[in-house]
């Protein structure tokens, strides 16, 4: 039942928010409606161990072979949290932003948690590309409604970008479908798959190139920076902080236990794509002028790192994807408030014309500074642990004969990082004043309290990661149970 | 059998109503009235109660296909009574002959989706056929119109000879006009000849490439609203009298066209997603559309399994509400290109928004039964063997997205004035309910599917 | 008497029924067009009749589907000559080259 209502909550909330002409009004449904599901997600967590009220099957297309599961495993427990907790972040965080026709921005934006909900706990394929469509749909609106100057064409190139792979994935999941002997599109019938090497490399792309260019991973990224920079802030956040796990989230979900031989076989092209995706996004980043933009290419290497653990096959690794998952949302989140608020205040977010600000916003500045430092996770911030359990992931795997080239070339993202994200903080708050930011003031009310709830998820989780580590640490032996069951079949 | 006799007699009672009724809006309420009555007595032999007991010597069969889908034509046909009857009888003076040529399509689309024998297959084709003609040019002082009245005619005939030649052929080779023919080891040259007259000009009749070339100037000669008409109910029933000949007829000697179907059905989606990307007109691009639906449709064809039947009519069902719901609000704008329809949302937010729904089910987004039915066809043609089809169908989808969404983008992402008259609140809740059941198809496709086996 | 065998009728239909194509493609004339598909339906005609005659004597399935083609094409021929003189009325000409306002 809790896993419905984490679907429904936002969905019906979503389709009321349409009706609500009152700009205030659907600004407090939304609010409260995204409450709401963080009450449920965090007692579906609570819950976690009786199953019963973390399984819901209904019957639904059953002459297609389909059926609507969803399921709450410790894989989308962290997923879910993340997205019931990223919502009321940042609505909170643009309480102050205003839209034309509000109610339909809301709507949009509820409909969209919907999806991401419906994706992460759905367990039935045809299911999964429903809900996977029904994120996607309405964050295009989201984004070619209210964004910026550019925002039609930009966000036309990341829906045709998305839709063309995701048919693709259609294609791969209804061939898998008629592979399996009882016809059926539920995860347990995929995962009872045993296919030959050749089918699975097929299935592989068919399936991969819609996470890949979900995350996005290094060829197929292009739609990314772009569509973060024309985007309104809210949906910026949740395509950054949420939309990008789906990628992550389908690859381990219905890759990597699906395929695992092809995954296996093609393993060592993925990692390099990602490690040269990591570098090159780095090294962009690193001459990004646009506050947004350097931002954006940060995510692209930071994903990179992660998609690159999920080939190297190892507990420690896969157990650092998914701290990483959670924390790498968090930490996002936090900059595009700050991006967001110096835009707000000052007018652009050219690097090059800020400065100085530290002086008058003290607040401001050791906030930006604890989250830049998550950036570039360094020790007793949260992305420390995610980022140095994938390194030892990587660097302990065994399934590629370069995992110590590959270790050495991510960790030279952290330097990177260092630099860009270090560079940012000094242009921002250090130096000369400029025109623009003379009369800087500093933060207060709403963001400054949802920056406070970050920078302290950030501290706790950084000294305290158990919580997140004990949620997936069963789905994690799992998971590799299947992989290496699979390879031992190959043998 | 009912919905037969019914639409041919009602046909019959519009023609005479306008010496006995004087009056536009009496004319227009007899027309729902017989339909939906024809509607009714299709339902009740859907049901298995039949009026009329008349010994076809087996030259048709209604059988729960042919009923099923007679059922789905004379649906969106009355969706299209309700939403564009007042539009119709603004092309002319003869309002109520209209009416009357549209329930003789509809008698001719009962013959062609339930024949036995290719006589009756003809008949149904040539019943459906000469009407449109006719209504195609019914816009007389309109230069436009008559001239594609007239390529109607040249292209419709032309691939009736065709037809009849294949017919001839096959004829010859078997003896019979009974669908359902048995061969021998080796299939005979006359039987293949014909066979490819037949599927050249049944690609002809649904506008499949490389026949595809009169689609466009057709549909955009022909008065709008009977564009709206042509382009969906008509060419539904073309695809299921297309199903049902290689079904029944060709289903023996698959191996010898299955391939050629294949290339039709890939070069019309290509050819038909391709020359829609870049149309300015949004009624072209809806024709264009129609050819690039065709291709889809043609999948069902070329898989022809029980998933395919479902899905073809899901198909037509789908497409031809979205399309019809869309031409209705087509003919009501001042300009039908694409900067027309710029701001449209702001004027207009419920249409816009149903406008959507009917955009995303062409396009085929998931919760849409455009989707599904889509769905349908990859999952028959995947079945059917073949992967690389179905990739193909799927990128050509993915293409499709483009000339959908920019009608989505000029209504509500770009700025402008879109005028349109005529919106009645009665025209809006109809639409609202033509999207209500696009999308209620798109959830549980059953309500439909399943009257195909209880 | 000896008769004449099949493949000679089949060979004047066919003959004809490219005549008639020929016909369609390369005359301007709306009512020469008119006569070309006229052609081609009557070389199925022949065609019927024959296979009926020569292959299944006994039925006369063929000769019926002729009746039915016959009364069709004079339905079609009507609806012909109705669209070709409201062509004449707007244009003046029966050319089908002075149709040009919907090009290809």
């Amino acid at each position: 039942m809790i896993v419905l209502l984490l679907f429904l909550v936002p969905l019906i909330g979503g389709f009321l928010s349409f009706f609500i002409k009152n700009d205030k009004t659907v600004r407090t449904w939304a609010l409260l409606t995204s409450v709401i599901t963080l009450l449920i997600s965090i007692a579906g967590n609570t819950f976690a161990h009786s199953p019963g009220q973390l399984h819901f099957s209904s019957s639904w297309l059953g002459s297609l072979g389909s059926s609507f599961s969803l399921q709450l495993d410790g894989l989308s427990q962290i997923l879910c949290l993340l997205t019931a907790i990223s919502y009321p972040l940042i609505l909170v965080s643009t309480w102050r932003s205003s839209y034309k026709t509000a109610n339909n921005f809301f709507a949009l934006m509820l409909l969209t948690q919907a999806g991401l909900m419906g994706v992460f706990l759905a367990t039935d394929a045809l299911l999964f590309y429903f809900f996977w469509e029904l994120a996607l749909v309405p964050m295009y609106f989201l984004c070619s409604g209210w964004g910026g100057e550019r925002r039609i064409p930009v966000t036309f190139k990341f829906f045709i970008y998305t839709f063309t792979a995701s048919v693709l994935m259609l294609i791969g999941l209804l061939y898998l479908y008629f592979q399996t002997p009882d016809r059926s599109f539920s995860l347990q019938s995929f995962y009872a798959l045993k296919l030959s090497n050749d089918t699975q490399s097929w299935v592989f792309w068919l399936l991969f190139l819609a996470f890949a260019v979900k995350m996005p991973v290094f060829p197929f990224h292009t739609w990314q920076p772009d569509t973060y920079e024309q985007s309104p802030t809210a949906a910026t956040m949740v395509l950054s902080a949420i939309m990008v796990k789906m990628g992550v989230y389908g690859v381990i979900r219905w890759v990597l236990p699906v395929v695992p031989i092809a995954a296996y076989s093609w393993g060592d092209v993925v990692m390099s794509l990602s490690v040269i995706g990591i570098i090159y996004a780095s090294i962009i980043a690193i001459q990004q002028d646009d506050f947004k933009r350097l931002i954006a290419y940060s995510s692209i290497a930071h994903i990179g790192l992660m998609s690159a653990t999920l080939f190297a096959e190892t507990k420690i690794g896969y157990q650092g994807v998914m701290v990483q998952m959670f924390n790498h949302g968090i930490n996002i989140l936090g900059l595009w408030i700050i991006v967001e608020l110096i835009e707000r205040q000052f007018g652009t977010r050219k690097l090059s014309q800020l400065g100085g600000v530290a002086q008058k916003a003290p607040a401001l500045a050791i906030l930006f500074v604890i989250l830049a430092f998550a950036n570039i996770s360094l020790p007793l911030t949260n992305a420390f642990i995610g980022e140095f359990l994938m390194f030892s992931g990587i660097w302990s795997s065994t399934v590629t004969h370069y995992n110590i080239l590959f270790t050495v070339l991510a960790i030279l993202s952290i330097i990177l990082a260092a630099v860009y994200t270090l560079t940012a903080v000094q242009k921002v708050l250090y130096g000369p004043e400029s025109s623009i930011t003379e009369g800087t003031k500093d933060i207060h009310g709403n963001e400054k309290m949802v920056l406070w709830v970050i920078v302290i998820m950030v501290v706790v989780f950084g000294v305290y990661p158990q919580p997140l580590l004990r949620i997936t640490d069963g789905f994690v032996d799992l998971l590799l149970n299947k992989i290496n069951v699979a390879h031992l079949f190959v043998k | 059998m009912n919905a037969l006799i019914f639409s041919a007699v009602s046909g019959v009672i519009m023609m005479f109503s306008s010496f006995l009724l004087n009056n536009k809006n009496s004319v227009r309420v007899l027309a729902h009235v017989l339909l939906l009555a024809t509607i009714i007595a299709n339902i009740f032999e859907l049901r298995g109660i039949s009026f009329f007991h008349i010994d076809t010597r087996g030259m048709l069969e209604f059988d729960r296909f042919a009923l099923l889908f007679t059922l789905v034509a004379n649906v969106c046909t009355f969706a299209f009574f309700l939403l564009s009857s007042r539009d119709l009888e603004k092309i002319g003076n003869h309002y109520s002959d209209y009416f009357s040529l549209l329930f003789f399509i509809l008698a001719g689309i009962v013959v062609s989706s339930s024949f036995k024998s290719l006589l009756m297959l003809f008949l149904g084709i040539e019943i459906l056929s000469i009407p449109l003609y006719i209504l195609t040019g019914s816009d007389k002082r309109n230069l436009k119109s008559n001239e594609a009245s007239l390529k109607y005619f040249l292209m419709g005939s032309f691939s009736t000879g065709l037809m009849l030649m294949g017919i001839a052929l096959i004829y010859g080779a078997t003896g019979t006009f009974q669908t359902g023919i048995t061969v021998a080891e080796k299939v005979p040259v006359l039987l293949i000849t014909g066979m490819m007259l037949l599927l050249f000009s049944m690609s002809f009749k649904v506008s499949a490439a490389p026949f595809h070339f009169w689609t466009p100037d057709v549909y955009d000669g022909a008065p709008t609203v009977v564009t709206s008409f042509m382009a969906t109910v008509v060419k539904a029933a073309g695809f299921i009298a297309f199903m049902r000949l290689f079904a029944e007829e060709f289903g023996s000697i698959r191996p010898e066209w299955k391939l050629l179907v294949g290339i039709v059905a890939a070069v019309t989606l290509f050819i038909g997603n391709i020359t829609a990307v870049f149309q300015q007109s949004v009624k072209r691009m809806l024709a264009y559309s129609s050819i690039s639906q065709a291709g889809f449709m043609m999948l069902a064809i070329y898989s022809l399994s029980n998933d395919a039947k479902e899905g073809l009519i899901l198909y037509a069902a789908a497409y031809s509400l979205a399309t019809i719901g869309i031409f209705a609000v087509l003919v009501r704008m001042k300009d039908y290109t694409f900067e027309g329809f710029n701001g449209f949302a702001k004027q207009q937010p419920f249409l816009a928004g149903i406008l959507v729904v009917f955009l995303l089910s062409l396009a085929g987004i998931p919760l849409t039964a455009g989707f599904l039915s889509k769905f349908y066809m990859l999952k028959a043609t995947i079945d059917g063997g073949s992967l690389a089809l179905a990739i193909f169908a799927v990128l050509m989808a993915a293409v499709s997205v483009y000339y959908y969404f920019r009608l989505i983008q000029s209504m509500y992402f770009k700025t402008g004035n879109a005028t349109i008259s005529g919106t009645t609140t009665g025209f809006k809740y109809t639409l609202a309910a033509l999207a209500g059941i696009t999308i209620l198809l798109g959830i549980f496709p059953n309500l439909l599917t399943n009257w195909l086996y209880f | 008497m000896e008769t004449v065998p099949l493949t000679h009728i089949l060979f004047v239909s066919t003959a004809l029924f490219c005549i008639g194509m020929y016909g369609l493609f390369t005359r301007r004339n709306l009512i020469t067009m008119l006569m070309a598909i006229e052609l081609i339906l009557n070389s199925v005609n022949i065609n019927f009749v024959a296979f009926n005659k020569y292959l299944y004597p006994y039925k006369l399935d063929g000769i019926f589907f002729v009746i039915f083609i016959i009364t069709i094409a004079a339905a079609e021929a009507a609806v012909a000559i109705a669209i070709i003189i409201n062509q004449y009325r707007t244009h003046q000409s029966i050319d089908v080259e002075d149709a040009t306002e919907l090009k290809f």
